[in-house]
């Protein structure tokens, strides 16, 4: 039998970084293969490459079934029978499945140029019924659940198109998936796999390597490090490969914890969205950090704190207990939250950096029922300079300013309210190395000057960096928290990609 | 709208405002072509008089669209509640109610027509634009309804206090100009020089990020509808006060008008935001050109080509000038 993908000495350079060196994997019919490694170990380069979206450099040699690869377009790629399933599935939420499944190789058509409907139906339910899967082809893909959604968008993939389908590549096939859902996607696996076909897989979830996986390559900083099979391996030794040294025993040793003051944020049994039953206190002066991949909670809490969205349990300030879905009373109370995504929903881009630092309460420099711009504007120019925006001039408007600027100006427009409790959501997404500094330095003053601090942020060597406390997101649960010399980039990595060994699985 | 900081170059030219006050210069530039091309016409105080009254209700219905759109929501029935507040007031008038309730009722109208918009947009999530389209529909159906489909006419002499109200003249102007004045100074005041005006302009830039910034976005949609309902209403009013006859199309020809005006007017003085002054100056230019052309002899469809090219023409410039600063 000739080996399913064949990988020879893959090297992608991009300027003067090596994202992928001399890397070379087999793949055999019908296995199973989950690739793992950190963020930016060159996973994603190899499967771009493979898409057809990057072209490696010379000496790269890939054959699928024993045919070669041409890096031209995503089209050769799919005619040696490659077939990829991207993380947000690339299905149109309005669509049914018979249409989501034509999108990517057209309609049958009669004699007339007519649609056969009931052909095209009859497909896609056989094609999902060879998954596994008995869903209603007819109602919009969006009201599926999500392994359903994953399970028409893999059916679409593995459609013949010409050629048959020889390696379906996944990435983060579950990222999206709670729990039981996760465990109808393994068995879809399984079958695709039993149908001869070979299943290269991309994760963080080492839950999903362990139960779906046969085998495992690691890569580290663009290199092979090893593939191996998944028997026999330990998840230690697993987190040891992709981190590349031994990590400490942190859950076991309770480091002396450096909670001070009195609690002034406090969190009980809060859930929402993924987030279930979350239980944190954070004192006055202490700054807490929460990280998490994508989809653990992580990225919800923020808003949940603050009260953006619905929420269950209870959330106090200084012993007064918040509403929920009321940022206004939130506000009222001192509570203060940088969102993520600053563009979407923190920034007013014509508005000028005045009134976007004023917007919390513009009426502060208002006499005799007039906004006296002059105050306004010297109160800003003393934030602007403060935070050391450039260009430091209040009637500029969001959209002539930089990422980095951008997120000052929303960070002084909390600052200026002297909050007491904090929230910051991926502060530095998208900003520059200096202006990080300096918003690092700034989460260093707010809580000096007395405010309760929480940080939720992929960037871990960031969380290490402000962080007294580290609190671990695992499927919507508070699972770890790190403390003192505990926090490190490679624990808190290591603590999110961990397995849950708490919880049943499903 | 890259990630690189814009330097300001610090190079000092004679600014004659183009880009700001390029409505002005058209006007002026207007008159200036007026005086010279029919004097006897054109040069006489009462040209004057009369664009200032033909457009004070415009101008009335034209304001009081600013608040919602600010706030990033149309308000389509304008028309349609100036509509029914000019056969409400005829009709109460008619049935001898008397002027203050039928003055008080109209405005009242004006007031749950807002708050009917804003269940509609804020409630019930319909998109303002398909929502108020729905509404002013059902407006002009209320219109029929309250008339009988027919027309009322008051008389002159039957209603000569009610009459006084719009057509009274101060220094040589009718009253209904003083009291579009009135109004553009209040919502210029709300506007720039009140946390309200601040708000508003948020939620009509991003209400995601005015909600998380503590705004009450439900709040502020709400009394902009609220706020156009009632200035509309006031319209009606100014309108039967000075037309004095009721129909259930009286409001058809303000709608066009006022949009043009607001989005013509977010052109100028603040360029890129709906604006009193800028609303203002829109309407003045739009009627003197009007005025011009037909005292110059041209036909009467005149008005509606020049109001839509104006438009066009407008707001391309200034999405052009918007692209080169972007």
């Amino acid at each position: 039998m000739t080996t399913a993908l064949s990988v020879r000495n893959a090297t992608k350079i991009f300027g003067a970084q090596v994202a992928l060196d001399q890397v070379s994997i087999d793949v055999e019919p019908g296995e199973v293969r989950a690739l793992v490694g950190q963020n930016g170990c060159g996973k994603s380069t190899l499967i771009k490459i493979l898409a057809g979206f990057h072209e490696p450099e010379p000496g790269t040699e890939v054959t699928v079934g024993g045919q070669t690869l041409d890096f031209v377009d995503p089209v050769a790629s799919e005619r040696v029978g490659l077939r990829f399933v991207h993380q947000d599935l690339g299905l149109v939420g309005n669509l049914d499945a018979v249409d989501n499944m034509a999108l990517g190789q057209g309609y049958v058509t009669n004699f007339a140029r007519t649609i056969r409907w009931r052909t095209e139906r009859a497909n896609a339910r056989e094609a999902l019924a060879a998954l596994g899967y008995d869903i209603n082809v007819r109602v919009p893909v969006a009201g599926l659940q999500m392994s359903e959604r994953t399970a028409v968008a893999i059916a679409r993939a593995m459609s013949p198109r010409g050629t048959p389908a020889k390696m379906l590549i996944l990435d983060e096939p579950t990222a999206n998936l709670p729990g039981a859902e996760a465990q109808r996607l393994y068995q879809l696996v399984r079958r695709v796999a039993d149908s001869g076909v070979s299943v290269l897989f991309v994760s963080h979830h080492f839950d999903e390597v362990f139960e779906m996986a046969e085998s495992v390559t690691v890569l580290r900083d663009g290199k092979h490090i090893i593939t191996r099979p998944v028997e026999g391996l330990s998840e230690d030794e697993l987190i040891e490969l992709v981190v590349g040294r031994k990590l400490d025993e942190h859950n076991k040793r309770d480091a002396a914890a450096r909670e001070h003051g009195p609690e002034v944020l406090t969190i009980s049994g809060v859930g929402g969205g993924t987030v279930k039953d979350l239980d944190l206190v954070v004192h006055r002066g202490e700054v807490v950090g929460v990280a998490g991949i994508t989809g653990s909670g992580r990225e919800e809490i923020a808003s949940l704190v603050f009260g953006g969205h619905e929420r269950s349990g209870e959330i106090s300030v200084d012993g007064t207990v918040l509403p929920e879905n009321r940022p206004d009373v939130s506000i009222e109370r001192g509570v203060a939250l940088v969102p993520a995504e600053r563009h979407a929903n923190a920034s007013l881009l014509d508005h000028t950096l005045r009134e976007n630092i004023t917007l919390v309460d513009p009426g502060r420099h208002m006499t005799m029922g007039i906004l006296r711009r002059r105050p306004e504007r010297a109160d800003v120019q003393v934030w602007l300079d403060r935070l050391d925006v450039r260009p430091a001039n209040s009637e500029f408007t969001m959209m002539q300013l930089s990422g980095g600027n951008q997120q000052k100006v929303v960070i002084a427009r909390w600052l200026r309210q002297e909050p007491s409790v904090l929230i910051l959501d991926e502060p530095t997404q998208g900003v520059d190395v200096g202006a990080k500094a300096d918003i690092h330095r700034m989460v260093d003053e707010a809580a000096a000057m007395g405010a309760a601090v929480l940080v939720t942020s992929t960037d871990h060597e960031e969380l290490v960096r402000v962080c007294d406390r580290v609190v671990i997101m695992r499927r919507g649960r508070a699972v770890d928290v790190l403390r003192g010399d505990q926090i490190s980039a490679d624990n808190i990595t290591a603590a999110t990609i961990g397995r849950d060994t708490n919880e049943p699985a499903a | 709208m890259s990630d690189a900081i814009v330097e300001t170059k610090p190079r000092r030219r004679i600014n004659l405002g183009f880009d700001k006050y390029s409505g002005l210069y058209v006007w002026g530039l207007l008159i200036v072509v007026f005086s010279l091309w029919i004097p006897d016409l054109f040069l006489q105080v009462d040209t004057f008089k009369q664009v200032l009254t033909f457009q004070a209700i415009s101008a009335i219905v034209a304001l009081g669209l600013i608040i919602p759109v600010a706030a990033g929501a149309f308000d389509l029935t304008v028309a349609g509640t100036l509509t029914v507040s000019v056969c409400f007031t005829a009709w109460a008038l008619l049935n001898h109610y008397g002027v203050v309730v039928a003055v008080g009722g109209s405005l009242l109208l004006g007031i749950v027509f807002g708050l009917v918009n804003s269940v509609v947009v804020v409630k019930l999530k319909v998109d303002s634009f398909i929502g108020t389209l729905g509404m002013s529909s059902i407006l002009i159906a209320v219109a029929y309804m309250i008339t009988d489909s027919s027309q009322i006419v008051l008389s002159t002499e039957g209603y000569a206090p009610f009459f006084e109200f719009a057509r009274t003249e101060i220094f040589g102007l009718p009253r209904s100009v003083y009291y579009a004045a009135a109004i553009a100074v209040f919502f210029w005041w709300i506007l720039e020089y009140t946390p309200g005006g601040r708000y508003l302009y948020a939620v009509g830039g991003n209400p995601v990020a005015s909600r998380l910034a503590g705004v009450r976005v439900g709040r502020i949609t709400t009394i902009a509808f609220v706020a156009s309902g009632l200035t509309s209403a006031f319209a009606g009013i100014v309108y039967l006060s000075t037309i004095g006859t009721a129909t259930p199309d009286s409001g058809s020809g303000y709608l066009l008008p006022a949009f043009s005006a607001v989005f013509l007017g977010a052109t100028q003085i603040r360029p890129g935001r709906v604006n009193v002054i800028g609303t203002l100056v829109a309407i003045f230019l739009l009627a003197t050109g009007v005025t011009g052309l037909q005292l110059a002899g041209a036909p009467s469809y005149v008005t509606e080509l020049f109001n839509g090219a104006a438009l066009i023409i407008a707001v391309a410039l200034a999405a052009r000038t918007a692209r080169r600063r972007g």
